[in-house]
């Protein structure tokens, strides 16, 4: 497949007949933008981290990526900045690298462009009123330097006052403190002007081996047979609603990233909690890129977004490009990594019907490390009560079996009963019964079995304190 | 004060392996290894590998000029397998193509068959069946046979600690470049030059003097690059030597961690006797080494676990035992601490246990037998300028542990679904490579007629300083300033017979030599001032701040005219020096002597919580007075403190190094093996700085690099407690790392359950 690929490469338009499937990474690195640095090739430790902006209703959204998961395609059309864009080329240091000078924040230098690209790209994305330390969440410094790095992150934000909150107003302040260059205040207009130039993307590969998304799985897992493969990408080209609700129901376009579904002011109106969980899921450059129909596509019994999604009982719609059709989520999974999607379907949109009344969520997810990591177990709730009965109940858990599972025997035991620790104790029993974790490196299966239900109680503890009592649950 | 290389890092301009620019028709190199842990060679068929467009050679054992041997100690590992197997991830042959992706096409299409044989993982299977590197190592002071009778209480148990992957975030890489008359330079990612080229010459069967090699910096070493960097710098060589062609060799991060050794794991029994009070009598320990399957440095790794057994305490009769066991698991090699920090987790353990026993807290078991003055070692060596007790006190003073525990009893008293849990750790840490001869260095210094400086010296700059440190020495003998001087590339060529940067020594043992040889110029400098001024005597110019000063008052000499005119009058402004450390020496039959130059201490508070619903856990606070001497810098000190700091609270919590029974390593991936991120990194972190001048050190300095890495060990004891405040039954047990799988399975751990109190929860508590 022949594709022209032109995006903005710091202040320079790139135009090339690449395999599309390359990796930005290997891309900018072989043109000897080398600040950019290959650590792992799974986005698992930042050193390759690039601020990627695009288009969306005229305005440019920046935000931070790995570049060695996204393939060319997916850039095809935005403005990618490393830190050879971010050096002042009057050869005078920006804030950042100053404070990183001056804490020594940089040992060996290996992960050190990374920070600095993640630390800039906080300012410039929607999220810079957050914890300036969760922009660097995807990024590893083994030396490990991290309390100098967060010391010069956090003299770096106390240094920047009455930061504008209009886009515009923030670029020109941004750049007057010297933290970008000047030519981000053409960058919108330069991408303006590719995209009504950009070819038109050729998705009419019949029966492609592979679809891609976001790619944060399939260029982690085969890499070298994303460039020999057919393949075909689903990223939008123009920005259009990718979440909405629509008869009752609320449809969320698969090439969705975890960003885009976190930031909905839909979802977070549906599900008020869900801040207190969302940087569980991956890391910030890794939510950025990964999409959710690749997370729950790739059937990955861990899949966080799944185990989300299922417990809300959410639908699958599959097209082949002419035809759709609706599949419930708790019956995509027929296996190991095996779904009933056909070779030429693709996840196009996930909906779940938004509930009547009150109801309660929560998501609980344990790992090793407790971010930016892979989970043993995780498990969400959905629960509806009337007065003090359980009227629906939906539970599901990841890292229990082969494929992420929507715990029934547990969810039916639990409908039409109180909440008491009593009926807790023995429905666990039966949620033992219907899991069948295996041991592997993220835990014994003696581990998980006993972690899932923690979990469980978890949930109710945290939902109805109430209601339990956590010495009684031993 | 500038750094140099922090700039460039910032900056995104400094180079590592994979950034470096290759000449025109560079080739491209991969390993293909055993995916059998040990086994038989039966066959191997290359051909259809060999068949694909653009690959130019495999090479095999077959091809190798010289000797097919890389091992350094022990002559025991073979550079590519001959016709057997030894570990998971063991080279055996090299795929040479036009590109990195054609070369990994290659590598999948060679067919290899085994006859497999049985796979040892556990360093005590090894032991019964007499599989030892080298024969068993015994330490011994006192007579603890006759002291057990003096003890009122002993306790005895065992202790495992487990791998650490290094995770240099810079792979391991080379790039062979074939030089006219059959000589080979290689860049490579190395902490040892010297290594790399003495393995490269016994590979290609020629001398060293046709064997150059340079080293830029590493991105990161921690150990890793120590020895095992001279098999992938002497494949990329064997390939250009043979093709006549350059050929660059960087592993991918999965091959990296599949073929590079780790932290040796250790399995140990000790046994500890201690009086009514607490002072301990006797102790005795045994080490088995879990070594891999060559000797790599475990031997040297395992003196040193036997050097460090008793930590920071004075213990009058100590037998210590080392088994150097052979497994089919990677060779395990240096990493930060190199046997110490494996060795003092046991000491910590049975003190642990013995305080339990006794009813006292491990604290004060821990205060009242720190080293005193004077006090000898179970090594023979006295303890000299001792800091035991005084980074405690110190530490208690400014920290309070008292207080701690008040807290903390306090917190675990109003909360049912968090417990808290600290501990105290205080750390001692012998500076010098045991291995006495290599306790040297040199260093070659240039001023050039413009009066900038440049100098080479054996030291590889991994991101702890050294170049900086060195350049502080220079700035401060010259009395000059930083912007003038510049390091080059380590380089065999300029510097040498060296020692790798290792042992923490690497700044004192290069920042002597720098010292020596800047003050053999400065001495002609002065002197070549004096005659300018007419004064006989050097003795009274001074050189301060780039000027020259007779007497006391300022010249119009300076930095600058002083050299143009050494240099027309023919002075030498270049030299070079060699040092070796002084006072050192050490028999190794009867394991007696002064190994060190002097020892570093310190004391840490680790404060951690628990959630006990979840399992999960997090690190406080980490609060320690650390004996620096006078720092160099002070800034790469505290950033070397802390970074070793959570290198050992990783080892010692989520970094676990898992294989299976086959031999096969799980963690084979940064998404399985998890190291500390910014989140895990504790926000309250407090290094004071006890500024006692080491007398022996290079302006008063002390070495940085290990041994705050050992802080990490008081964290497992600091879980244990917050543990066991919610599980009074858990069972004592020291198996690190504490993962949360083993925080959860020991908070529920049902063992002599009695009937749970009901306790009311406290709806306060946010989860």
């Amino acid at each position: 497949m022949k594709t022209k690929i032109s995006f903005l490469l710091n202040d320079t338009l790139i135009e090339t007949g690449l395999n599309p499937a390359t990796v930005l990474l290997d891309f900018i690195r072989s043109n000897d933008f080398t600040s950019a640095k290959e650590g792992c090739k799974e986005g698992d430790c930042g050193a390759c981290t690039v601020i990627c902006g695009k288009l969306n209703n005229g305005k440019i959204i920046y935000r931070t990526i790995n570049s060695c998961l996204v393939p060319v395609m997916n850039i095809n059309g935005a403005h990618i900045v490393t830190t050879e864009g971010l050096n002042n080329v009057s050869g005078i240091l920006t804030p950042v690298q100053k404070l990183f000078l001056k804490e020594g924040a940089s040992q060996c230098g290996f992960c050190t462009p990374g920070f600095i690209v993640s630390l800039t790209g906080f300012f410039l994305s929607d999220n810079f009123n957050d914890d300036i330390l969760d922009s660097i969440d995807g990024n590893i410094c083994r030396c490990t330097g991290h309390n100098s790095i967060i010391r010069a992150a956090e003299y770096f934000l106390s240094e920047l006052k009455d930061i504008p909150e209009d886009f515009d107003c923030r670029i020109k302040y941004l750049i007057e403190k010297n933290i970008i260059p000047e030519f981000f205040l053409s960058a919108k207009e330069k991408l303006i002007y590719k995209q009504k130039n950009i070819e038109p993307k050729n998705n009419k590969n019949v029966s492609p081996k592979y679809f891609i998304s976001g790619g944060t799985d399939l260029f982690v897992q085969r890499p070298d047979e994303m460039l020999s493969s057919d393949v075909s990408f689903l990223s939008k080209e123009n920005s259009q609603e990718l979440i909405y609700e629509k008869d009752g129901s609320c449809f969320i376009d698969s090439t969705s990233t975890v960003t885009d579904i976190f930031e909905s002011k839909l979802i977070q109106k549906l599900f008020p909690i869900i801040s207190e969980f969302t940087k569980l899921f991956g890391s910030t450059p890794i939510r950025n890129s990964a999409t959710i129909g690749g997370n729950i596509n790739n059937a990955s019994p861990i899949g966080d977004m799944t185990a989300f999604f299922m417990a809300l009982d959410a639908d699958m719609i599959l097209s082949d490009g002419n035809e759709s059709r609706e599949v419930s989520l708790k019956d995509f999974y027929t296996g190991y990594k095996k779904t009933v999607r056909m070779p030429d379907e693709f996840v196009k949109s996930v909906k779940f019907k938004i509930p009547d009344g009150h109801y309660y969520f929560n998501f609980e997810k344990v790992s090793k490390r407790t971010y930016m990591d892979i989970a043993s177990v995780n498990t969400a709730l959905f629960l509806q009560m009337n007065e003090d009965v359980i009227t629906k109940i939906n539970i599901s858990a990841g890292g229990v079996f082969e494929t992420p599972k929507f715990l029934s025997m547990t969810s039916d035991f639990l409908t039409g009963k109180k909440i008491n620790t009593d009926v807790i104790l023995e429905v666990l029993e039966i949620t033992d019964s219907e899991i069948s974790p295996i041991s592997d490196a993220r835990g014994s299966e003696k581990y998980k079995r006993l972690l899932l239900k923690r979990l469980i109680w978890t949930h109710f503890i945290k939902l109805f304190p109430e209601l339990i009592n956590i010495k009684e649950t031993v | 004060m500038k750094n140099y290389d922090i700039i460039q890092h910032v900056t995104g301009k400094s180079q590592f392996i994979d950034d470096i620019n290759v000449p025109n028709g560079t080739l491209f190199a991969k390993v293909f290894y055993s995916k059998n842990a040990h086994a038989k060679i039966t066959s191997m068929d290359l051909s259809e590998a060999e068949s694909i467009k653009g690959v130019v050679r495999i090479l095999t054992y077959k091809d190798i000029p010289g000797v097919n041997q890389v091992g350094g100690i022990v002559l025991d590992e073979p550079l590519l397998a001959e016709d057997e197997v030894h570990f998971i991830g063991m080279p055996v042959a090299l795929v040479i193509a036009e590109s990195m992706l054609i070369a990994r096409e290659a590598s999948d299409k060679i067919k290899i068959e085994y006859k497999s044989l049985h796979v040892i993982t556990d360093p005590r299977e090894a032991f019964s069946k007499g599989l030892l590197s080298i024969p068993p190592r015994i330490f011994e002071s006192g007579n603890t046979y006759e002291a057990w009778k003096k003890c009122e209480f002993y306790e005895t148990g065992t202790c495992e600690s487990g791998g650490q992957e290094h995770l240099y975030l810079e792979t391991h890489g080379a790039i062979s470049i074939p030089m006219e008359g059959g000589k080979v330079k290689i860049i490579s990612s190395t902490q040892s030059p010297t290594a790399v080229q003495r393995v490269t010459s016994g590979i290609l069967g020629i001398p060293k003097n046709m064997i150059e090699v340079e080293v830029l910096r590493l991105g990161g070493g921690f150990g890793g690059k120590e020895d095992q960097a001279s098999h992938w710098a002497a494949l990329s060589a064997l390939a250009a030597y043979i093709l006549n062609r350059p050929v660059k060799l960087v592993l991918s991060r999965h091959d990296d961690m599949v073929m590079t050794g780790k932290r040796n794991p250790f399995s140990s029994d000790f046994k500890i006797g201690l009086n009514r009070e607490g002072k301990i009598l006797a102790y005795e320990v045994t080490f088995y080494q879990n070594s891999g399957a060559a000797a790599d440095l475990s031997p040297a790794i395992l003196d040193r676990a036997l050097f460090h057994c008793t930590n920071s305490y004075y213990v009058p009769n100590v037998k210590a035992t080392g088994y150097c066991c052979k497994t089919n698991l990677t060779p395990n090699t240096a990493f930060r601490g190199f046997g110490g920090p494996q060795g003092k987790f046991v000491m910590e353990s049975a003190i642990y246990k013995a305080a339990e026993k006794m009813d006292m807290d491990p604290f004060e078991i821990q205060r009242i037998n720190l080293l005193k003055e004077n006090d000898e070692f179970h090594y023979g060596q006295k303890a000299l300028h001792v800091m035991a007790e005084k980074t405690w006190d110190q530490c208690d003073k400014e920290f309070n542990i008292d207080t701690v525990k008040k807290k903390t009893e306090e917190f675990n008293s109003e909360n049912n679904l968090y417990k808290k849990g600290f501990a105290v750790i205080p750390i001692c840490f012998g500076i010098a490579f045991t291995n006495t001869r290599m306790n040297q260095a040199n260093a070659l210094v240039n001023i050039y007629t413009d009066g900038s400086v440049g100098f080479s010296t054996a030291a590889v700059e991994m991101g702890q300083g050294v170049n900086a440190k060195i350049r502080e020495v220079i700035s401060r003998v010259f009395s000059i300033s930083h912007d003038r001087i510049r390091s080059e590339p380590t380089n065999t060529t300029r510097s040498a017979n060296t020692s790798p940067t290792a042992a923490s020594s690497g700044a004192d043992l290069n920042c002597n030599a720098v010292y020596l040889a800047c003050n053999k110029i400065l001495e002609r400098l002065l002197q070549s001032a004096a005659e300018d001024l007419g004064e006989k005597n050097s003795g009274n110019i001074i050189l301060k701040d780039e000027k020259f000063y007779l007497n006391g008052e300022e010249t119009d000499l300076n930095w600058n005219n002083v050299i143009e005119t050494a240099y027309s009058k023919r002075i030498s402004l270049c030299d070079y020096a060699h040092y070796s450390t002084p006072e050192l020496c050490f028999d190794n039959k009867i394991n007696k002597g002064n190994p060190f130059r002097y020892h570093v201490y310190g004391t840490a508070i680790i404060e951690v919580t628990v959630d006990c619903l979840r399992g999960i856990y997090k690190i406080d606070s980490v609060k320690a007075v650390h004996d620096f001497g006078s720092s160099l810098n002070p800034v790469i000190d505290l950033g070397q403190a802390e970074g070793a700091l959570i290198q050992g609270l990783g080892w010692m919590t989520i970094e676990e190094v898992i294989h299976d029974k086959k031999g096969r390593l799980l963690t084979d991936l940064l998404s399985t093996y998890k190291v500390p991120d910014v989140h895990f990194a504790p926000k309250n972190i407090v290094i004071k700085f006890l500024n006692d001048p080491n007398p022996v050190g290079i302006f008063n300095s002390k070495a940085i690099g290990e041994p705050p890495l050992m802080y990490g060990i008081g964290v497992y004891f600091a879980l244990l407690n917050a543990v066991r405040e919610f599980n009074p039954d858990a069972d004592l047990e020291f198996n690190a790392p504490f993962t949360p799988e083993k925080v959860l399975l020991k908070l529920y751990e049902k063992k002599n359950m009695t009937e749970p109190k009901p306790v009311a929860v406290n709806h306060s508590e946010s989860i």
